[in-house]
């Protein structure tokens, strides 16, 4: 019974083949294909053109960062790759499916399984406790409680607050519930983390410690992640930064190139 | 749906009913100040439709104790007028059928008076001694004939057999004299009835009456519902983003919806169920100083005064849901990616 110290490297260890088993399953090097992608909005008369077609591949297990200023459209192609919204023209496959062939039972079922959501504002559910948050999308995948109480308990150990897990929300502190947020996303073994300014409403320590979970999370699960940031820090932990201007794919470049850019900004 | 993707792509499993209900439950209580005046607003309705109901079947039983206690009242009178005191003398029953509520009251009364005996023929009663057809009148000083059926079975005038003075009351029928002779019986009603055109009018007051009781309560269930209506679409409207995390953890529209119903049919059920009990105490309370509480209480019909609570529990949870359904759709058609907006 008693398995000492050992006892919370054993179980992330064990989390940490999980996930990646489940990985290895699905084969393909790009998890994500967005193919001349075109979204165009309609205000009665007027067409407001949000994306006017961005090709992109994304990586299997690639930290990738999305730039732009507001009205770029950047965070309607961050919704589009996320399977939040369905391009107006071109394709978007996540893991070599067209998303727009769809129907809701199968968004849902993609949202759930392939994709992790983290929030600049966490967005827990205020009236569950973490664990209880932790559980939601796995109850929302079919599990029953008991499997997905250990196993919420596993990743919330992952990202060391499994002491937490009975408090709310509202008695954490930001970092802890960004964290909290990322053990949900991790729920369902997802692909891809898709990560809208994560460290946007976090001091600058606690958004240090949430990028380096991401980078431990993508080195040990191999799982992709996809953030919309401002946060130069964020952005130098990433592999690739993707510039988005005016709804068309500006630039794609390195770290160590975006570097020189951006101090030329400054 | 092409069927190469089916490999990749499973469908969304519908959560089962009772992980709705813990969530919407939860959400209630956890927004209890909010739950509680939308509950209120349930009370109010359900209130206002129980104490009418309440009070109908109030003024309905006191009516109709009244009705009877004028009844026994007349008798005792008429028995007074026929007889004097009833302490000491004999007296005769006979019934046909069973004995009215009336019936019963006048025959408590006058064996309460003290008579020497009281023999009875199809009586079944306390202080009555069963006796045959023509031996129940013997010696006696009154026959009372009681019961709601028919009075042709045996003649009055066997009945009467013994009797010192051949006096009857009817209690249906009328008071019923009786001579030494059996073709001197004639009967007049003491019941004034009433004419068509009077029974007619009352009808009609009667009808006008429901209508505006019909009126004022439909009006204040319709603005129950549009009160919870108005409530639920603000709570949907304040959980956008909540709905659409949801969304973004998978959840379905459909599991959207359902727990919307469910929140609003339990704040219907709960307003309702406190609403009936508000509602009926208050009238038989109010009833209960205006006239008197035993007669209020003692007269009340509870069953079906526990048939209209329960009616009206129903009609509470029908109308909350029926005030969810737009605010349900509304919340369950909201866009996953409502999510992401960083302001509420």
């Amino acid at each position: 019974m008693i398995k000492g110290h050992n006892k919370t490297a054993d179980m992330s260890k064990r989390l940490q083949d999980m996930l990646a088993g489940a990985r290895d399953s699905a084969k393909g090097s790009y998890v994500i294909r967005a193919v001349g992608v075109r979204k165009v909005y309609k205000m009665g008369d007027s067409e407001t053109h949000a994306l006017r077609g961005v090709t992109l591949d994304v990586h299997r297990g690639e930290y990738m960062s999305i730039m732009g200023p507001s009205g770029s459209g950047k965070s309607t192609f961050f919704n589009m790759i996320g399977g939040l919204d369905k391009p107006t023209a071109g394709k978007v496959y996540i893991d070599q499916v067209d998303i727009a062939q769809l129907d809701a039972y199968e968004l849902a079922w993609l949202r759930c399984r392939k994709v992790g959501y983290i929030f600049q504002m966490f967005n827990l559910i205020q009236v569950m406790s973490c664990i209880e948050n932790v559980m939601l999308p796995m109850s929302f995948a079919g599990k029953d409680s008991e499997e997905a109480r250990e196993r919420a308990l596993e990743i919330l150990d992952l990202v060391g607050l499994r002491s937490r897990a009975l408090h709310k929300p509202a008695e954490m502190s930001g970092g802890q519930q960004q964290r909290v947020a990322i053990a949900r996303a991790l729920a369902n073994s997802p692909d891809i983390l898709l990560a809208d300014e994560p460290t946007g409403n976090l001091d600058l320590k606690t958004g240090e410690e949430i990028i380096d979970l991401f980078s431990h999370l993508r080195d040990t699960l191999g799982i992709t992640i996809i953030t919309a940031t401002h946060d130069l820090k964020m952005l130098k932990a990433s592999d690739r930064i993707v510039w988005i201007e005016d709804g068309r794919l500006a630039r794609v470049s390195t770290p160590e190139e975006a570097n020189i850019h951006l101090e030329e900004v400054h | 749906m092409g069927s190469r993707m089916e490999r990749t792509i499973g469908k969304q499993v519908k959560l089962p009913f009772r992980r709705a209900v813990q969530i919407s439950l939860r959400g209630i209580r956890i927004r209890f100040g909010r739950s509680l005046v939308t509950v209120s607003g349930v009370v109010l309705g359900i209130a206002f439709l129980m104490s009418n109901l309440t009070g109908q079947l109030i003024k309905k039983a006191i009516a109709h104790e009244r009705a009877q206690r004028d009844t026994v009242n007349m008798m005792l009178s008429l028995v007074r007028a026929e007889v004097g005191s009833v302490s000491g003398k004999k007296i005769a029953v006979a019934a046909f059928g069973a004995l009215t509520e009336a019936d019963r009251l006048l025959l408590e009364q006058v064996v309460a008076a003290e008579p020497e005996s009281v023999r009875g023929f199809g009586v079944g009663a306390p202080g009555v001694t069963p006796a045959a057809a023509d031996k129940v009148g013997e010696g006696a000083a009154l026959l009372l004939v009681l019961g709601e059926a028919g009075r042709s079975e045996i003649p009055l005038s066997t009945l009467a057999t013994g009797m010192r003075q051949r006096v009857a009351l009817d209690s249906q029928e009328g008071r019923v004299y009786a001579g030494t002779k059996d073709s001197s019986l004639r009967r007049e009603p003491f019941f004034g009835k009433e004419s068509d055109e009077q029974i007619q009018r009352m009808r009609q007051q009667a009808r006008a009456e429901r209508f505006r009781t019909f009126w004022i309560v439909g009006i204040s269930l319709l603005v129950t519902v549009l009160g919870v209506a108005n409530a639920l679409l603000m709570s949907v409207t304040e959980r956008f983003r909540e709905i659409g995390t949801m969304k973004c953890l998978g959840a379905l529209s459909a599991f959207i919806r359902t727990l919307f119903l469910i929140e609003s049919s339990l704040i219907g059920l709960i307003g309702s169920l406190v609403g009936v009990v508000v509602g009926a105490l208050l009238p038989l309370i109010a009833y209960g100083f205006a006239y008197r509480f035993d007669l209020v209480f003692g007269s009340m019909p509870y069953g079906l005064l526990f048939a209209s609570a329960g009616g009206a529990v129903v009609v509470g949870t029908l109308l909350a849901v029926l005030a969810a359904i737009y605010p349900a759709n509304f919340a369950s058609r909201m866009v996953p990616a409502s999510a992401l907006r960083s302001t509420v």
